[in-house]
């Protein structure tokens, strides 16, 4: 039987960026992919990098923007561990911070957009709020129904296809070995400690007993979980992207609209992105549930929905020609906050999903290796799976 | 919304032409759509209606083209859908759905039956220097002359491996234009073999092997020179094309027609998730397709070059079998009929098929591509060249889209594509069924796609 | 050059591609009449370097130029008289 500290399930970017960090503090590493590196989420989202509180969380109500608002801090970390990626990594990840305008067009927008700031500030986020002429002066291509805008300095982007390759690149670098298309078929707890996780590749299958184990795997994260006989309320969800030819400069910060679902931004190689969260058709199996590896189909009222918001924010790009559209699933908790952490009723077992993966990927995977190291990582508590202990009460 | 179409053929060239054709006077509705103005595909790039060309495209090769397209020009059910590009094909129910794009924005087509008989296209060939202004696949080359009556340089070098090479250079010459030279990788000895190899089939297509024999004579007579066994090693020039290393020395001219061959336009049918299989030495992916010409989707028929490049006269039999299968298929014909009907043409058909395999294997590019350097782009539109491709040929052709951007420009891996499998499967990673198909299948304007303001 | 034995064309018209007058005839399209005039660069690739029409045939995305607001492919863009047209330098 193969022996490890830790299996890291998942080659998405937390998976391969905790296993770097792993495996620089010496433990022994074992990352396992069922596919490639950064094929799912990691590598098919729009690369934003947003530290404001998103539009999402402010829409349900006071208590779920206060639950969220204890996310700023992990945000505020999250700003740091981005301006030093690209040094720490030794690779050009095209990591742009060259500020984040979250707009608005009508003036409930406006007050909805007061109200985030002020909490953001009170967290020690330096937001701003700036009059629409203002934001139009730092960003010429915005549009004049903008009438204000919450500017973040620190925003951005960076380039979601090449941050997950340098982070395995470097995890093999410190000895982690990454196992590509391998599959885990059974996972089970020792009683005196650790895991032995069943493994299948094309060469057949093996045993793998590792001392602690993460989950990141995205939306087969469930799945996985359940291998280990244990809920976790997580729920796929399938995105739209878009992007447009390359094109002149023409944004130069990440815009995000605090009333409607838009999020774009120009990528260093010059196409326009645009996303924010419309959703598309995830495909179903035969038998009843959610097929997650069958591509999800492009719902066309959300396309042409996500392109009317963008054409009215930043009307250049109505005479940009659209490239690709594709689809991206990623995950929604119970309560929309990620879930990341120990799971304390089965020591040792970690996992990690549930959004907002690429802006505090780096974050929570330094974050889990020092927790799996035994660290306490305490700014991990506000995302802890155990608020969701209720559910494996009768789990075993 | 309009009642639904009972076709929609996509391609107006010899292929939808002729299926359309064989269903006149049984009173379907049949939408064609093209991207030219007007009718012919690529091989009959037809001039603008308001040029009129003295003697156009003369010989007998062509002349059962323009009467072709002249009947389907006449055709009352046909309603042709020019200038518009088909950007998505879906199906919804028992029908499709087709979004096109012209130029006056995004045009929806239902239809219970699709055909799709997109065409080919010239295989893209990497070569150092061949994205210096100047460099063209030649049939972009072909198609000024024929249809824009414009020769697009001083002087011209056509290189690669394909005979048409020959007629397309003597179509150069004998409209006013300099030739400095032909070349074939190939030895001439190799290409005369090929048709030893296969004595019945060349016999039996004598007329369209005498036609490269007149374009080779009318380059001899010119002083054009045709050399054997003349790989293309790089093209040369700073800020446009000087000259064309190929062994020996350099070449002077202006102006190169890249010339190795076709690949089908496969993002239609790949985007319908039709099966499709390798077409051929060039590459690229063909549609499979039943006796029929049904392809593995219901309701979806293929045929022409999307079937595998043969050439017009090949496109024009498939098209017509498409044709009457579809009548069979809607009891416009009773079986009987339409069997009898379709013997001959694919008794025809056959035979043009033995004649493109043997074409096929005279302009095999395989073994006489250019070598590439590490600084070679392979993605034009991308700019990323082989060094960059190298290191990540252990994945999918989709890992390495996403980890170089390789296929992610405009022309969406039309290009690329075929490079791109060809390296990898040389680099011992074969059987790669290429990208995945994404909306939409060209590019389109946003302010298109969006609610209305 | 245009071929002159054996073809009438249509209308002789004037564009303006990036701010210059360029000649043209009725039913050309818009690559042809650049080229016609020698303006066969099209745009700057990553390296800066210049680039040129390809394909012709609406396949390759090297001709790319806006007209009228909209992108569109200059090889199978139809001439008309006073299009201005521009290209990505």
């Amino acid at each position: 039987m193969e022996r490890s500290h830790v299996l890291v399930i998942g080659g998405g970017l937390i998976g391969c960026a905790t296993a770097w960090h792993l495996a620089r503090a010496g433990a022994a590493v074992t990352l396992v992919e069922a596919g490639e590196i950064n094929a799912g989420a990691s590598g098919q989202n729009a690369g934003s990098l947003h530290f404001q509180m998103e539009r999402r969380f402010l829409e349900n109500g006071a208590a779920l923007a206060d639950q969220a608002q204890r996310i700023v801090a992990l945000n505020r970390l999250a700003i740091q561990e981005w301006r030093g990626i690209e040094a720490d990594l030794g690779a050009d990840l095209h990591v742009s911070q060259r500020g984040g305008l979250m707009v608005a067009e009508t003036a409930e927008q406006v007050t909805l957009l007061e109200d985030k700031t002020r909490r953001e500030q009170a967290e020690g986020l330096g937001t701003v709020m700036l009059d629409g002429d203002t934001a139009r002066a730092l960003c010429p291509a915005l549009g004049d129904t903008v009438l204000a805008a919450s500017h973040l300095a620190d925003e951005g982007h960076a380039d979601p296809r090449t941050v997950t390759p340098a982070f395995a690149r470097a995890a093999q670098a410190a000895g982690a070995t990454l196992a590509m298309r391998t599959r885990v078929r059974a996972l089970a707890r020792r009683a005196s400690g650790g895991f032995d996780a069943t493994l299948e590749d094309a060469d057949g299958v093996r045993t793998l007993h590792a001392s602690q184990m993460l989950v990141a795997a995205g939306a087969w994260t469930p799945a996985v979980c359940a291998l280990a006989n244990l809920h976790m309320p997580l729920f796929p969800v399938a995105l739209l992207m878009n992007a447009t030819e390359r094109t002149g400069p023409l944004l130069p910060q990440l815009i995000q609209h605090v009333g409607r679902r838009l999020s774009m931004k120009q990528a260093f190689a010059g196409n326009v992105l645009i996303g924010g969260g419309w959703p598309s058709l995830l495909a179903q199996k035969p038998g009843g549930g959610f097929d997650l590896d069958a591509k999800a189909t492009i719902l066309p009222a959300a396309r042409s929905a996500n392109l009317r918001a963008a054409i009215d924010i930043v009307p250049a790009v109505g005479a940009l020609n659209l490239i690709r559209s594709w689809t991206g699933i990623t995950t929604i908790s119970a309560d929309q906050l990620p879930i990341v952490g120990e799971v304390s009723r089965v020591p040792g077992f970690f996992v990690a999903a549930g959004g907002s993966a690429f802006t505090l990927g780096p974050s929570f995977a330094r974050l889990l290796a020092e927790a799996i190291g035994g660290g306490r990582a305490a700014a991990l508590d506000v995302v802890s799976p155990d608020r969701f202990n209720h559910l494996n009460s009768f789990m075993g | 919304m309009a009642e639904p179409h009972d076709l929609a053929i996509v391609g107006g060239g010899p292929a939808g032409q002729a299926a359309a054709l064989a269903l006149a006077g049984l009173g379907l509705r049949i939408a064609v759509v093209d991207e030219q103005a007007r009718p012919g595909g690529q091989i009959l790039r037809q001039p603008p209606a308001s040029f009129s060309v003295a003697n156009w495209l003369p010989g007998s090769d062509h002349h059962w083209l323009k009467d072709q397209a002249a009947r389907f020009t006449a055709l009352t059910e046909v309603e042709w859908i020019g200038r518009h590009s088909v950007i998505e094909i879906a199906r919804t129910g028992g029908s499709f759905a087709l979004l096109a794009e012209g130029p006056d924005g995004i045009r929806p087509i239902a239809a219970h039956r699709v055909l799709i008989a997109g065409g080919c296209q010239d295989l893209a060939v990497p070569v150092p220097g061949w994205t210096l202004p100047g460099v063209y696949a030649a049939g972009g080359i072909q198609a000024f002359l024929k249809s824009q009556r414009f020769i697009p340089g001083d002087r011209i070098v056509l290189a690669g491996t394909h005979p048409l090479q020959l007629l397309i250079a003597a179509q150069i010459v004998a409209a006013g234009g300099s030739v400095a030279a032909v070349l074939f990788a190939q030895k001439r000895g190799a290409m005369i073999g090929a048709m030893i190899a296969r004595p019945w089939i060349a016999a039996r297509h004598v007329l369209t092997l005498r036609t490269a024999a007149a374009a080779t004579l009318a380059l001899k007579r010119a002083g054009v020179p045709v050399r054997f066994g003349a790989r293309l090693e790089a093209i040369g020039g700073v800020d446009a094309v000087t000259g064309v290393r190929a062994g020996g020395p350099a070449i002077a001219c202006d102006t190169v027609g890249l010339c190795y061959g076709f690949v089908p336009q496969s993002i239609l049918p790949r985007m319908a998730g039709a099966a499709m299989r390798p077409a051929g030495h060039a590459g690229g992916w063909a549609a499979v397709h039943d006796a029929w010409m049904r392809a593995s989707i219901p309701g979806l028929c293929v045929a022409g070059e999307t079937t595998g490049v043969a050439g017009a006269p090949a496109a024009a039999a498939g098209g017509t079998i498409a044709g009457l299968g579809i009548a069979r298929d809607l009891a416009l014909l009773d079986p009987a009929e339409a069997d009898r009907r379709a013997a001959p043409v694919r008794a025809h058909h056959a035979r043009l098929l033995g004649f493109a395999a043997l074409l096929e294997d005279l302009a095999d590019p395989r073994g006489f591509l250019p070598t590439l350097g590490d600084d070679t782009i392979v993605c034009r539109c991308e700019d990323v060249n082989l060094g960059a491709l190298v290191p990540e040929f252990g994945g999918s052709a989709n890992g390495i889209k996403l980890a170089t951007r390789c296929g992610m420009g405009p022309c969406q891996g039309r290009n690329c594509e075929p490079s791109l499998l060809r390296l990898m499967a040389d680099a011992g990673r074969p059987g790669d069924p290429g990208f995945t198909q994404r909306f939409p299948a060209r590019p389109v304007p946003l302010a298109d796609l969006a609610d209305p303001a | 050059m245009r071929i002159l034995s054996d073809v009438v064309r249509g209308a002789a018209v004037t564009l303006r591609v990036d701010g210059a007058a360029v000649p043209a005839f009725e039913g050309e399209t818009v690559a042809t009449a650049m080229m016609a005039a020698g303006k066969g660069v099209f745009r700057r690739d990553g390296r800066g370097a210049p680039r040129g029409l390809y394909c012709n045939m609406g396949s390759c995305g090297e001709c790319m130029v806006t007209v009228a607001g909209r992108r569109v492919r200059a090889c199978l863009t139809e001439v008309a008289g006073g299009m201005e047209i521009a290209t990505d330098g």
